[in-house]
């Protein structure tokens, strides 16, 4: 088992869990968005840490390949829930 | 007919593109898109009834490399109901909307839902499956705004988020479990997990994301509000089909993939939440005042009589007892895809007809709409779990295998719950059958009725007086 | 470097990796969360790097840290007054009250119990045996994948079909901003500091999009990473004040939008047409048709996530008429009928 592996995975949990607590608390709808990003990045890095092979074998594809799309497809839930948010705020402005 | 399965998905997902580029004709194609979808999943179902487990592996690669589509009896099942729910829906749609603006904005997002339950109910592949919720959530969220209500926006905020919440646990088990098995296939997983750590915690994890999606009590508290802002055919859609999906899933992992890691005590969680969802359903949904939030009460509740199953179907060894119980789950399942969802068409007709959905001020609305109101009870009926119904063989299955285990609990609930459920449905129908008098002709729209009353038909009759394939069909396991 | 400076390396980057998490998370000041996760996002980058996972980090610098955070720094902007939950979250305005501090231990608890789980599931995985059927798998039939970038060939042809519903997300999640309202409104034309940057910057850029979709085949890149910088290029020119931002319009618009995944479908659906599997690239030109679908790809990327960052419809005068008009008309449609009740 390779250090690094095991010091990135325990990172990843680390910061799954710091963003976790971060959307169940958070009052601000931003923040709450941030932290599910920080969620999702400890859970990519799990897995980038479980495609590193060490520094010699090339790394596994695979987890990459799979940590791209969930990056992609972050970033378009990101965008629609701020767009949520921000006719949520307008309805408020109007009223 | 395996090419079926590449139909399903690239069907919808190609007359979403066609929708959003030709706006005008958009309803048309998605019509016609749907039709073709239909007879796709008819030909599917006959596919695997005829041939057995299908399966497609992609590109051609191995499954691993790649990812392989597998359908079975229970996911061609499920993919019949939601080509029909869809399709009835999206006729009942076609009139809902009139506004060529909201037309243009719907049908893509629409038939991009339609897509992704497709391609959820066929994936064999966890990573795919994860990108499948994504779509299903992104496009579910986006329908469930359309209108920009303020009530619905803020709903469908918080389902984003809920279900953004859910997708990153589904995606850390599914990375603990590429790096505990070194792959993503289910048949190839099935065969290899084993009762251990990576396992216990994968299962949990993937779990826990599911029952997010699928509002299994507690974690029920987006949907009521959710689902009763959204636009009627999106409600149908919602309540019928997208938290179907999720269960399904939970379903998958827990019956097929996972069956040598799960315990009877985690199923026995599962039974618990169930029996709290359906008491606390049914409860919240005889005290609501308007009609579309006792319909998404309804279904946190009906939900919860599926998760009942699952400490029946472990406690009992495997063999004709056991098909007999999954079969009636399964049933329960169809069934109220089909009744919430010709319930929640008819409340939309209520709704833009007489401008509310309060269940005091129903008064007379048998007069006035008699086929609106005839589909409602037939949808009760369904819901209720009274004969002829399918609900009727499926909840007959649960107090049988909960007789049959000793686990008597099961029982008192499912009791207790369709007594409830009798009662808030007996109280809308009593306020619809109303006296006071009305003098006009009832003005009809046969596209909005014919899909709420041939949906509600499908549960509180066809499925139970023709239901007996199901079981015949649940037979043909991957 | 030397077997004893890289754990020391790896132990400075997670401790600020972490470290930048935890602030960002704990500060209550919106802005300045917002920033320290764009530079949490940024050193994320360095450690994919380190850990040989290039592509991700491309991928991670543009698209996670840079365009998720130039849309999470618009939000604050715009707000006059920090988003409140308002009607979306009341249960949890606990803040100083006894069951607000009690919940937050709660929470708490379970988060850190959840970390222990995982990460005591993920040592197990870790000290098995490893599992390698897969890699070894990938780069036997790399050769016959038509590139020679592992990742790409996973990407857009081992795993394309997850690709192909990868791109109908992002055009799912625009349709659904689309849906909402019209984009947000622009910024003020630039400076003459910024504007001569605006004006080396936005060609550097395309030229490294367009060199990123080339190389992708046998080297970190490919259309992800391209079509976020395009869209970078887009933005800059956004926040440089100008009106045209290299959107076509209309009818266009939507073709480019839909661009990915059609031609996904095309080249899928003519394949099984043809009797080979969905998507089953014959060998030989598996690598043009890779090109193909990455360049309309690239294009579909970039106009998404541009229009994503514009927040809603774009604004241009027929457009915006037509919308008047057809808004009005569905204000008024869609409640009741005429029929008296």
């Amino acid at each position: 088992m390779l250090t690094a592996q095991w010091m990135y995975g325990l990172a990843g949990c680390v910061i799954m869990a710091l963003g976790l607590r971060g959307a169940l608390l958070h009052a601000s709808l931003l923040q709450r968005i941030v932290a599910i990003n920080v969620m999702g990045a400890g859970v990519f890095m799990l897995l980038v840490a479980v495609a590193y092979r060490g520094p010699v074998l090339p790394p596994d594809p695979l987890p990459h390949a799979l940590v791209l799309t969930g990056i992609v497809v972050a970033v378009s839930a990101t965008a629609l829930a701020l767009a949520l948010a921000r006719r949520l705020h307008a309805e408020q402005e109007d009223d | 007919m395996t090419d079926a399965m590449i139909w399903l998905v690239a069907l919808p997902l190609a007359a979403a593109l066609a929708t959003l580029l030709l706006p005008r004709s958009a309803t048309a194609v998605a019509i016609g898109s749907g039709l073709a979808t239909t007879v796709a999943a008819g030909l599917l179902l006959f596919g695997v009834a005829t041939q057995g487990a299908l399966h497609y592996e992609i590109g051609g690669w191995s499954a691993g490399l790649g990812i392989a589509l597998r359908a079975d009896g229970l996911s061609a099942l499920l993919l019949m109901m939601t080509a029909l729910v869809a399709l009835a829906a999206s006729v009942y749609a076609s009139a809902y909307f009139s506004a060529v603006s909201e037309r243009a904005r719907f049908w893509p997002l629409w038939l991009l839902l339609w897509t992704s339950l497709n391609a959820l109910l066929l994936s064999g592949d966890l990573f795919n499956l994860y990108v499948t919720l994504e779509l299903l959530g992104l496009s579910a969220v986006a329908l469930a705004s359309l209108g920009g209500k303020h009530a619905a926006v803020a709903a469908a905020l918080r389902y984003l988020l809920v279900g953004l919440l859910g997708s990153m646990l589904f995606l850390a088990g599914v990375g603990l479990i590429y790096a505990g098995y070194g792959t993503l296939d289910l048949a190839t997983l099935a065969s290899v997990v084993e009762p251990g750590p990576v396992a216990w915690t994968a299962l949990a994890l993937m779990t826990t994301g599911l029952l997010l999606k699928t509002a299994l009590f507690p974690l029920h508290f987006w949907l009521p509000p959710t689902h009763a802002s959204a636009p009627a055919p999106v409600s149908a859609v919602l309540s019928a089909l997208v938290v179907k999906a999720a269960f399904y899933l939970v379903l998958r992992l827990w019956l097929d993939v996972f069956a040598d890691v799960v315990t009877p005590a985690a199923a026995n969680l599962l039974g618990l939440l169930g029996a709290g969802a359906v008491l606390w359903g049914s409860w919240r949904a005889l005290r609501v005042e308007r009609l579309k939030l006792l319909a998404a009460w309804s279904t946190v509740a009906q939900l919860g009589y599926l998760f009942l199953f699952f400490p029946l179907l472990l406690a009992m060894p495997p063999g004709p007892a056991r098909d007999l119980a999954a079969g009636g789950l399964v049933m329960l399942a169809l069934t109220h895809g089909f009744a919430k969802a010709g319930l929640f068409l008819a409340i939309g007709i209520i709704q833009q007809r007489c401008g509310h959905d309060m269940i005091r001020e129903l008064d007379g609305t048998a007069q006035r709409l008699p086929a609106t109101t005839f589909a409602i009870a037939l949808a009760g009926v369904a819901l209720i779990g009274l004969p002829p119904s399918g609900a009727f063989l499926g909840k007959w299955q649960l107090l049988a295998g909960a007789v049959a285990t000793g686990q008597w609990v099961w029982l008192v609930v499912t009791a207790t719950g369709s007594l409830l459920a009798a009662a808030y449905i007996f109280r809308v129908l009593g306020h619809a059958f109303g006296h006071r008098p009305y003098p006009n002709q009832p003005v009809t729209v046969a596209r909005e009725e014919w899909p709420a009353l041939l949906l509600a038909a499908m549960a509180a009759l066809v499925l139970g007086l023709a239901g007996a394939p199901v079981w015949g069909l649940l037979e043909i396991g991957t | 470097m030397s077997p004893v400076s890289l754990p020391l390396f790896d132990a400075l980057l997670l401790f600020s990796i972490v470290g930048l998490a935890w602030a960002s998370l704990a500060t209550t000041d919106e802005r300045r969360s917002v920033i320290l996760f764009i530079a949490f996002g940024l050193v994320l980058a360095v450690a994919w790097g380190r850990l040989l996972a290039p592509d991700v980090a491309l991928a991670e610098a543009a698209i996670g840290a840079g365009l998720s955070g130039a849309l999470l720094l618009g939000a604050v902007h715009r707000q006059p007054r920090p988003l409140s939950p308002g009607s979306t979250n009341d249960s949890r305005n606990q803040g100083a009250t006894g069951m607000g501090v009690v919940l937050r231990w709660v929470v708490t608890l379970l988060c850190t119990a959840l970390a222990g789980t995982l990460a005591w599931a993920l040592l197990h995985a870790f000290s098995s045996v490893p599992h390698d059927m897969l890699p070894r798998a990938i780069s036997g039939n790399l050769a016959a994948s038509g590139v020679s970038n592992p990742v790409t060939a996973v990407l857009l042809n081992f795993r394309a079909y997850d690709t192909l519903l990868e791109l109908a997300v992002l055009l799912t999640a625009v349709l659904g901003i689309f849906a909402l309202g019209q984009a947000n409104p622009g910024y003020q034309p630039a400076g003459p500091v910024f504007d001569s940057l605006v004006r080396w910057l936005v060609p550097v850029l395309i030229l490294t999009s367009g060199y990123l979709l080339w190389v992708g085949a046998h080297a970190p890149g490919g259309a992800f990473q391209a079509g976020a910088i395009l869209a970078a290029a887009g933005v800059v020119l956004r926040l440089a004040g100008r009106t045209r931002i290299g959107l076509p319009e209309g009818f266009m618009l939507r073709i480019v939008m839909a661009a990915g995944v059609g031609l996904f479908l095309l080249v899928g659906l003519t394949l099984l047409l043809l009797g080979r599997p969905f998507l089953g690239y014959p060998p030989a030109w598996a690598g043009s048709l890779i090109l193909l679908i990455e360049t309309a790809a690239m294009l579909s990327i970039a106009a998404t996530l541009l229009l994503a960052f514009l927040g809603g419809r774009p604004e241009s005068p027929a457009h915006a008429a037509r919308t008047e008009s057809a808004n009005t008309t569905a204000s008024n449609s869609g409640n009741e009928e005429q029929t008296p009740c």
